[in-house]
């Protein structure tokens, strides 16, 4: 059994090439790699390609450089810090990026079933909408289904026929993704993944990839995590690739570690709402910065510290998150 | 309990004060409730402390019956899963719904139309380059599409409440069947599936129900609105001839709740 390398993010970044498939850890606003996200940037990944559960904060950026050719999934926004993705808007109302509709269950399925080994899943999920309006499977109108991309199935979708019950629902394709990159808590030196908290779909989507990078809160021995087996979640031989950061989520939050940052993330999305506005944020928080440790001084010891989660609560208590005290 | 009784007066709370008094009364006790983030989440805790004790409530991100001691402000944060009985993931809870056990989903939209037929995925022209891209479903339509009542929340506009919703992200009770997309009963789409649909929607002027045709009808208008008004404010023909009245103020010991137990730090009452 191949045991995953400790490299850094510039390394773990660079073995991803332009035009890769892409999925992620977490949800929404919560446990996103974004130091990953950010060094991508740095990198000027071009083209790629991502299939996800769900959008957030670190998929947003990554579209707002000018990082993405095609994206599918069911949501973008920051939750209640930008009510929509506004990088993903103006990009597709200008015809520069190509967005696939599913609905949040559809993509789970999708990740399901390629973390089976599976072709299709089925599912009755969101069944009788335009999602699956045949006219609107945008990658079918591109004359994208024709199976020179192995990451993209010959259907968006099929309506069968069930013979076992007599019923009739919906094949959703399995999705492989090149990459999976993950942001969790905890990483035993052999690879173990414990995740604290809600799992989201991270285990699906760490299974349905075919590379897998880590960042890590802490790399811990690997003899701590075995101790309690069952509250880890992937074994280290599903894993190729594991990074060593702190704070590799913010500013999207991390359960047990720190709150998502939304003063952060809702500047972040006023800058998002025009190119010109994004692009000086991009130069401020990601181009001018050499790596994830000048991001960490460059927000400063308070800040952190505010967000630092309470250990016996999971979150911080002393974050302010509302107009009242 | 006489503090259920004391109703405030007109001008003694906020147009979300009584969405999400009239959204928490939607709730049966022992409900299993699936909530998204915001006005759902002041809602079902809500309804938790007072008249629906034994609901459940699920997110989507794979929390199950969490007793949160501060409110989330998404269905992914740490604060979901505190005291719940389990913090499992996506796939866990989606399962649940699909195999049933979902009682009752609260979400919102941004257009509607009489059939309960929800937007949330683009304004205007869809396809290849769309007119105005909004969010996109998420698991709205998912949660919508298994549960067997929902209870949409949403703003009472004339370009909001539509004859014609521009793309269905989330289906009502007549829907198009694929692929040919001609309007047939949601039954004759979900086959075994079928548990319900839309069951309420809650406006800043009204409450609204659907009939045995799956078509809404206001139930009742909110205190300083006419059921004419609330009328003028919807795009189709609102059946306004079932009106029962006026829609029951927030009590003093409801507003209480909302403002200093449920959402003291003002997050989604500012």
């Amino acid at each position: 059994m191949a045991k995953p390398q400790i490299i850094s993010l510039q390394e773990a970044v660079a073995l991803i090439p332009d035009g890769a498939c892409i999925t992620f850890s977490g949800f929404t606003i919560w446990r996103r790699p974004m130091a990953a996200v950010y060094e991508m940037i740095r990198q000027g990944k071009r083209n790629l390609h991502l299939a996800e559960l769900g959008g957030g904060t670190h998929s947003e950026l990554l579209i707002g450089a000018g990082c993405v050719k095609i994206w599918e999934s069911s949501w973008m926004g920051h939750e209640m810090y930008g009510k929509m993705g506004a990088n993903l808007a103006r990009k597709a109302e200008r015809g520069e990026i190509i967005i696939e509709d599913y609905s949040l269950m559809h993509m789970l399925a999708r990740l399901t079933a390629g973390s089976m080994g599976l072709p299709y899943m089925p599912s009755y999920a969101s069944m009788g909408t335009d999602i699956l309006n045949p006219a609107y499977d945008n990658l079918g109108q591109l004359g994208l289904r024709d199976g020179s991309n192995p990451k993209i199935p010959n259907k968006k979708y099929e309506i069968v026929r069930d013979n076992f019950y007599d019923s009739e629902l919906l094949h959703l394709p399995a999705v492989n993704p090149d990459w999976c990159i993950a942001a969790v808590q905890t990483v035993g030196e052999e690879g173990t993944v414990r995740i604290s908290g809600q799992v989201y779909v991270d285990s699906e989507a760490t299974k349905a990839s075919d590379k897998v990078i880590v960042l890590a809160e802490n790399i811990v021995p690997e003899e701590y995590l075995r101790r309690e087996p069952t509250q880890n979640h992937i074994p280290g031989y599903q894993i190729d690739y594991i990074v060593d950061m702190p704070w590799a989520a913010h500013p999207t939050g991390s359960f047990g570690h720190y709150e998502t940052d939304g003063a952060f993330i809702g500047e972040l999305y006023q800058a998002s709402r025009r190119q010109e506005t994004m692009d000086q944020w991009l130069r401020e928080w990601v181009y001018d910065i050499p790596d994830h440790a000048a991001y960490l001084d460059k927000l400063g010891v308070a800040r952190l510290e505010a967000l630092r989660a309470n250990p016996v609560l999971g979150y911080s208590n002393r974050v302010k998150r509302g107009t009242r005290a | 309990m006489n503090t259920m009784n004391d109703y405030v007066g007109p001008g003694d709370f906020k147009p979300i004060d009584l969405l999400a008094v009239a959204a928490a009364r939607e709730v049966r006790d022992g409900d299993i409730v699936f909530a998204g983030t915001g006005l759902p989440m002041l809602a079902i805790a809500l309804a938790q402390l007072t008249t629906a004790p034994n609901a459940v409530c699920i997110y989507e991100a794979g929390s199950v019956d969490g007793r949160p001691i501060s409110i989330p402000t998404s269905v992914g944060d740490a604060r979901c899963s505190y005291q719940a009985a389990i913090a499992s993931g996506t796939f866990d809870v989606t399962n649940q719904l699909q195999r049933g056990v979902v009682d009752l989903a609260f979400l919102g939209g941004a257009e509607i139309d009489r059939y309960g037929n929800v937007n949330t995925t683009a304004i205007g022209r869809y396809g290849l380059i769309p007119q105005k891209r909004l969010p996109g479903g998420g698991g709205n339509s998912d949660i919508n599409s298994l549960a067997r009542r929902t209870v949409f929340t949403m703003v009472q506009e004339k370009r909001r409440f539509k004859e014609n919703v521009d793309f269905i992200t989330s289906p009502g009770w007549r829907i198009p069947k694929w692929p040919g997309g001609e309007m047939v009963p949601k039954a004759e789409v979900y086959n075994k599936a079928m548990r319900g649909g839309p069951s309420a929607v809650i406006s800043d002027m009204g409450v609204f129900y659907f009939d045995a045709d799956g078509e809404m009808y206001l139930d009742t208008v909110h205190p300083g609105f006419t059921p004419e008004q609330v009328r003028d404010n919807c795009s189709f023909d609102l059946n306004i001839s079932r009106v029962k009245g006026e829609t029951l103020p927030p009590t003093r010991h409801e507003l209480e709740l909302l403002y200093k137990t449920i959402d003291p730090e003002g997050i989604f009452l500012p």
